[in-house]
């Protein structure tokens, strides 16, 4: 359950005279349920991006419990990453051809020759949790709201201690998305993890500890 | 891993099916033509084999070889007959034996010879030799029965040629299949033949100042001309058709010419000292084995250009392969570059996707080995049966080399759309 402190973050793009985003100071506490919200191009994906480590930061500090994953190579962000983060996006991104059981130990299978012991209980017991009883049934057969309901499950089978979302309702109709945003938060609070979730969505962010605005790179002022 | 790039190319079936099917057809190409130019040299190499060495008249040595061995029918010069004789009275000689072409039945070539030779070419299978001038001996690919009775054309049916009416024989026996172009002749007796077209030359001529082939006693003072024809007059209308095959008789010093004399030496230096001494002015002596060598260094050359263009051809299918196995990585980017986000090493990224190129190009690599393999049995059948030259198409310890250099190029070929997932980045994968 790690902290994050964000320092002095910017990042800039060819061409454009201020900063995409520009963050001095930002600390999110153990275990805390975080929303980033603001407006589409504000620097919310690209923020997630850098303090997952998908991408490499410029300048700036992006501390993990006094990990810097800016400092990170390429191969050590992916492998913190494997071990730390649980990504859900709004795309699922599963892999069509593959069980729902088989996407959620797909991240486990391809990081290492054989599953950890008791890999495959715990699959079966979080497609359980989420929902999703057909565990053998190909992911393309399934429904969007079922999708990433399998797609939450995977982001947690390696137990990490920071679960990130980035829209995970913005593509389902109200009814799934409501049981999306309930999943996050309750699986978040039952692993221990730190969750950050980016979203348009009131009545996601509404359920969470904080929330933090951004427009045009910077951090305004919470609201709620 | 495995079931990720399985469930994949389940996924993509039919594009994989193609790319398989390209690199099948590309890979058999190269594998027809190496097996079936192998095929044809190992084939025509063993045709030759009991054809230790041939004499005939002076002239082309590849065109005695192609006619004696191959049967392929053309005007020869005939050798005289006490060649035959001296070859025959020679100790360095195991035996030899007149080989004389010119009529057909059907298109059946009809090769005047003895005895010798049919021991020679391996026996008979079935029935007896033949012993009367009006038998015939049938290859193993004749479609002739024991007990039919023929009448030889002159020339080949296919191309016009005219029977000869006057004689008949009959089939008597079957050769052993040997697997060259004598499962396809018809043996009669030389004496035969001789006859036949003595007969039909000289109809109604007077024969005064010509030898007879019966007599071994006649002059000394016959010497043969070189006719176009397969063999020649020299046999009387007297002689009986129904008459006994006599060997003393073909072996007369006064006998008539043939076109060609095979000959087993008793030992390699005989056949050496043999083709040196019957190589004169007027008569041509060689080892069949030999000429074939030299016309395969000969068609070397076209061997090399036919790989070159079945390298040519695989190149360019690599080509293509490659370009749709990059817009195949380039479509499933975002899936990708996704694993690497949800944990997966770069490194399992990179094998993923080596593994799923591997896999189609080797699957088609593997059946187009198979695919080439059947096609050069499916020529080598066909060839068979027009030539009766029995093309034995085989692999050999040298392919596996050039097959490892393809595999090889194949893995080569498919770290290429490797890498590039290897370096795709994951966040933007993400955004598609």
């Amino acid at each position: 359950m790690p902290a994050l402190t964000v320092e002095e973050l910017e990042v800039r793009f060819p061409g454009l005279e201020t900063p995409a985003l520009a963050i001095p100071r930002l600390g999110i506490a153990a275990g805390a349920r975080i929303g980033l919200t603001g407006p589409s191009g504000s620097g919310k994906t690209t923020l997630l991006n850098l303090i997952t480590g998908l991408e490499r930061a410029g300048t700036g500090r992006i501390l993990w419990d006094g990990t810097d994953v800016a400092r990170l190579s390429e191969g050590r962000r992916d492998r913190w990453r494997a071990a730390n983060v649980g990504l859900v996006m709004q795309d699922f991104h599963l892999f069509d051809g593959l069980s729902a059981r088989d996407n959620v130990l797909l991240p486990l299978r391809l990081a290492r020759f054989a599953l950890p012991a008791g890999a495959g209980e715990e699959a079966d017991r979080l497609l359980a949790r989420v929902g999703i009883e057909r565990r053998g049934q190909k992911v393309e057969t399934l429904s969007r709201g079922q999708k990433q309901r399998v797609a939450v499950a995977r982001a947690l089978i390696a137990r990490p201690g920071i679960l990130v979302a980035d829209e995970p309702t913005a593509s389902l109709d109200a009814e799934a998305g409501a049981v999306v945003a309930a999943l996050l938060i309750e699986l978040a609070a039952e692993a221990g993890a730190t969750l950050i979730v980016a979203s348009h969505d009131p009545r996601l962010l509404e359920r969470l500890d904080r929330v933090v605005r951004l427009e045009a790179g910077r951090v305004r002022p919470a609201e709620g | 891993m495995f079931r990720l790039v399985a469930a994949d190319l389940r996924r993509n079936a039919l594009g994989a099916l193609a790319i398989v099917l390209i690199v099948a057809f590309a890979a058999a190409l190269g594998v027809a033509v190496t097996l079936q130019e192998r095929a044809l040299r190992l084939g025509s190499a063993r045709a030759a084999a009991a054809f230790p060495v041939v004499v005939g008249a002076a002239g082309s040595e590849t065109q005695l070889m192609l006619s004696a061995v191959f049967l392929q029918p053309a005007p020869l010069g005939l050798v005289p007959g006490k060649v035959l004789s001296s070859l025959a009275a020679d100790p360095r000689v195991a035996w030899a034996a007149p080989v004389g072409f010119g009529d057909f039945v059907e298109d059946y070539p009809i090769v005047g010879t003895t005895q010798a030779l049919i021991d020679g070419l391996g026996g008979l299978r079935g029935g007896q030799g033949f012993t009367r001038l009006d038998q015939a001996v049938v290859g193993a690919a004749v479609q002739l029965r024991t007990g039919d009775r023929f009448h030889p054309l002159h020339g080949q049916a296919s191309s016009g040629g005219h029977m000869h009416g006057e004689t008949t024989y009959e089939v008597v026996g079957r050769l052993a299949p040997t697997g060259t172009p004598w499962d396809r002749a018809v043996l009669v007796p030389i004496e035969a033949v001789w006859r036949t077209h003595g007969m039909e030359a000289h109809a109604g001529e007077e024969h005064a100042g010509e030898e007879h082939a019966d007599d071994p006693h006649a002059g000394d003072a016959h010497v043969e001309e070189t006719h176009t024809e397969a063999a020649v007059a020299g046999a009387g209308p007297a002689a009986d058709p129904h008459a006994g095959v006599d060997a003393a008789r073909v072996t007369a010093a006064g006998a008539p010419g043939v076109p060609a004399i095979v000959v087993k030496p008793r030992s390699i230096a005989d056949a050496y000292k043999l083709r040196q001494e019957w190589r004169t002015d007027t008569t041509l002596a060689l080892f069949p084995a030999e000429v074939l060598t030299r016309l395969y260094a000969t068609l070397g050359d076209a061997r090399r250009v036919l790989s070159a263009v079945a390298m040519g051809a695989q190149a360019l299918v690599a080509a293509a392969i490659l370009l749709v196995i990059l817009l195949h990585v380039g479509q499933r980017r975002r899936q990708i570059g996704a694993l690497r986000a949800f944990g997966a090493p770069r490194l399992a990224v990179f094998a993923v996707v080596w593994m799923e190129g591997f896999a189609l190009l080797g699957l088609g690599l593997l059946a187009g080995v198979g695919l080439g393999y059947g096609a050069a049995l499916a020529i080598a059948a066909r060839l068979q049966a027009q030539s009766g030259v029995a093309l034995p198409v085989l692999f050999t310890a040298d392919d596996l080399t050039p097959l490892l250099l393809l595999a090889g190029a194949t893995a080569v070929l498919a770290t290429i759309p490797a890498l590039l997932a290897y370096r795709q980045s994951p966040a933007a994968a993400l955004r598609g």
